[in-house]
């Protein structure tokens, strides 16, 4: 592959192409090909041991392929020191010197990525300012709470304005608060500052919430990509399942087999008064992220006066995710 | 927002980016020597084990000094095992610092972030190993003191600072780079240390060996094969016995060979290949008999440099004489007395290569029984064959260590041609000495430097946590 092919789009900063890698004739990486756009949040997703961190590593050349290819803003993986200087990184188990300040570090990582000492000192004043901490700016590292030291390591990501960030676990031990207040981060830093985003997170909320498009990852190989919305589509259970009292399970099936893009309803879950209602969406293709059909399923409960005790929505990337590496298994 | 300004702004971005990736103004190697050097000595290890340094030289001088004091070591032999010591020492704190260099960085996960800087690999590994070595200038500052003391103003001190600062830095930078050299390949600090340490400790074995194992032939190639072995005994032989380079310089073959082989490998082959891991590189597993091979060479060239010349034996006996300069003297233990002898060979042949060899004997029948090497570092001088008619002079110094009534006297033996011959040796007049005991509190004066270099170096660190306090305190950190 040329290296003009990359340069062909010019949003495109990331583009795979078949890259394999084995430890010791067991192959952790079989192929793995996909893009990545400027301004998008593109999700990591795979069960443990599918090949992430290894991906991860090659596209951030802390480790090499066997074989394949990629490119980061046009620049072959046969120059990994200038990706280096392309690609901003928060590895998983981002460890920080405890002795330091914040701007300090942030200072010293500016000065390596090309800045003068004033150069680097401002610039990383303006990121401690951009992740909100530029109130703790001359306090140790080593006081730091697990949410600001998340929040810093985005920073150090961000101290060479990157063209593409990668965040591995970016939310992993974040109090509820603290995982919402970095995922806006995320995608502001997707959207302001223009820079294609990698995120891998084992929380499938969190990439379904933010992520633009997904990677899903099974031995070594993708299973599903696509946008968040093409790869949910896919799903074959697009569910509801509603809990009713007992007595009003067969009213309520008759109710729901009455609309148009009911498939199947099922009482036989294992549990007493949980409906299973599963939706036909290629009938009238309404996206199951914007969730209509659900509120019409509800309304239609309410109208005919049947008591809804609880519901849960399934067919999500959740879902999705569990039936594709679950056949994957199969 | 319009597309038009959206797609402005993107490229505005886009064209900042491109502008900031070039032009680096300081060059990677002194950005990270300039932060290593900061973590080392703020808010590292380095102060700490200076302190820890300075105060096992101010114990081991007080004792050097006690020794002196009661005339059991000379200053000659408290400069050398001060020297020896430092460097011993800083050896060890270097190969601490060089082993936690990376496989540390590795455990506290702060080892990713560096590699995942445009910074060159090798200039990374370039930056910390300047700052690891920045111990040992300090400690040898330290030490200058403590020897310019227990020298008592002995002409070998310069030449003993000298060669002490030469030998020191040669084996710091090896010993630091190949903790460093373990630590690339280490997986895990303990890993790292123990390895380091295992090769350290066995590089300082041959000095458990028995008297004889070391003396011996096998001894001499043992030391000349041993860095840290013939490092220290070039030093001994400079500083005590008055050897020349030329003399001893075999046995520094080691420590250079051992320095450029580790250079060779730290900056050219482990460096560029440094990565998140560690393990060693596939390349030297594949190449495991070719790096053997290499050692046994360098192993031959180190013995084959320790070869010395053959000597052309005359095989004669001429007749002797040996003069001493002084015929008695008066003096108190810890003070040291110099004196010369003169060998002449008033026959009219040359005389065969000539041992001169120092006796004391204590003239008191329930004195104790002396052994000159307690008095002397040196009891025997060799000399090359004399021509006809041509003399030599030796310098003795001796520290007596007893009080008492002594008699010295010197003899020169002609060397055998053979194993089944003999020689006949020819003993100088007697030189007697009256020795009175004197013992001091403050030996040689060394108990004010030896509390006094820890102190400020306490205060030193009280100081800089200070400063650094301050400095977080009103956010100029």
């Amino acid at each position: 592959m040329s290296q003009s092919k990359a340069l062909n789009s010019p949003s495109q900063v990331l583009l795979a192409e078949d890259l394999r890698k084995s430890y010791r004739r067991r192959p952790a990486l079989r192929g793995l090909s996909f893009s990545l756009q400027a301004g998008r949040i593109l999700g990591f997703l795979g069960p443990n041991g599918a090949g992430k961190t290894t991906a991860i590593r090659i596209l951030t050349t802390i480790l090499e392929s066997d074989s394949g290819i990629f490119f980061v803003d046009g620049i072959s993986s046969e120059y990994p020191q200038r990706i280096r200087g392309k690609i901003g990184v928060l590895p998983e188990s981002l460890g920080f010197p405890k002795q330091i300040t914040g701007i300090e570090l942030l200072t010293y990582f500016g000065q390596l990525y090309g800045r003068t000492e004033n150069e680097a000192r401002t610039h990383s004043a303006e990121l401690l300012e951009e992740v909100g901490l530029q109130e703790r700016a001359n306090s140790l590292v080593g006081t730091y709470s697990r949410g600001m030291r998340q929040r810093l390591g985005i920073a150090r990501a961000l101290i060479n304005d990157p063209t593409v960030v990668f965040l591995d676990e970016p939310t992993l031990g974040l109090d509820p608060r603290g995982q919402q207040e970095l995922l806006l981060l995320v995608q502001k830093i997707a959207r302001e500052r223009y820079a294609g985003v990698i995120l891998c997170s084992h929380l499938l909320s969190e990439i379904e919430d933010i992520c633009d498009d997904v990677v899903i990852l099974m031995s070594g190989q993708i299973i599903a990509s696509g946008s968040v919305t093409e790869v949910v589509q896919h799903s074959k259970q697009n569910m509801l399942r509603v809990h009713i009292p007992g007595s009003f399970v067969l009213d309520a099936q008759r109710t729901l087999e009455a609309l148009s893009h009911i498939k199947r309803v099922s009482s036989g879950t294992g549990t007493a008064g949980w409906l299973a209602v599963e939706q036909d969406h290629s009938t009238d293709g309404a996206s199951p992220k914007e969730q209509p059909d659900n509120n019409r399923i509800l309304e239609a409960l309410i109208r005919a006066g049947i008591p809804i005790l609880s519901y849960e929505s399934e067919g999500g990337l959740k879902d999705v995710f569990l039936q594709l590496t679950d056949e994957v298994i199969k | 927002m319009n597309d038009k300004a959206i797609h402005s702004n993107e490229n505005q971005i886009v064209g900042n980016r491109q502008g900031k990736s070039s032009n680096r103004k300081l060059p990677a190697w002194k950005i990270v020597f300039k932060r290593e050097l900061t973590e080392l000595w703020i808010w590292g290890k380095g102060i700490y084990l200076m302190l820890f340094y300075s105060i096992f030289l101010g114990v081991s001088s007080f004792v050097f000094a006690s020794n002196n004091e009661l005339s059991l070591m000379p200053p000659r032999e408290m400069m050398y095992l001060t020297l020896s010591n430092a460097i011993t020492v800083s050896l060890f704190i270097a190969l601490i610092i060089g082993a936690d260099s990376f496989s540390g960085e590795r455990e506290r996960s702060t080892l990713e972030a560096l590699l995942l800087t445009p910074a060159n690999r090798r200039q990374i590994v370039l930056g910390k190993f300047l700052a690891s070595i920045s111990l040992w200038p300090l400690a040898y500052l330290i030490t200058i003191p403590f020897v310019v003391l227990l020298s008592q103003g002995n002409n070998i001190l310069v030449t003993a600072l000298l060669t002490g600062a030469f030998l020191g830095t040669l084996l710091s930078l090896a010993f630091t780079g190949f903790g460093m050299l373990v630590s690339i390949w280490s997986n895990s600090n303990r890993t790292s240390l123990f390895v380091s340490l295992t090769v350290y400790l066995l590089f300082l074995l041959p000095v458990q060996f028995p008297g004889g194992a070391q003396t011996g032939t096998m001894g001499r190639l043992l030391k000349q094969l041993d860095p840290l072995e013939g490092a220290d005994h070039f030093l001994e032989k400079i500083i005590v016995n008055n050897r020349t380079v030329g003399e001893v310089l075999p046995f520094l073959w080691a420590s250079v060979i051992f320095a450029v082989l580790i250079f060779v490998l730290l900056f050219l082959f482990a460096a560029p290949r440094l990565n998140l891991d560690g393990g060693i590189p596939v390349k030297i597993r594949k190449n495991k008999s070719r790096l053997i091979v290499t050692t046994l060479l360098a192993i031959g060239l180190i013995v084959s440099m320790g070869i010395s010349p053959a000597q052309a034996l005359q095989d004669s006996q001429a007749p002797l004489q040996i003069t001493v300069d002084i015929q008695s003297k008066a003096i108190n233990t810890g003070e040291k007395l110099d004196f010369n002898t003169t060998v002449i060979n008033s026959d009219t042949t040359a005389s065969a290569p000539l041992i001169v060899a120092m006796n004391i004997i204590n003239l008191d029948a329930n004195g104790d029984v002396v052994d000159p090497e307690d008095w002397s570092p040196q009891r025997t001088q060799y000399i090359v064959p004399l021509d006809a008619g041509q003399s030599a002079s030796q310098t003795w110094t001796i520290n007596p260590i007893l009080g008492g009534n002594y008699m010295m006297y010197m003899v020169v033996i002609p060397e055998p041609s053979d194993q089944g011959s003999t020689s006949q040796p020819v003993a100088s007049s007697g030189i007697h000495l009256t020795v009175q005991a004197v013992t001091r509190l403050n030996p040689g004066g060394v108990l004010p430097l030896a509390i006094g270099i820890p102190i400020l170096l306490m205060l030193g660190l009280v100081l800089l946590l200070w400063f650094r306090r301050r400095g977080i305190d009103s956010g100029n950190s």
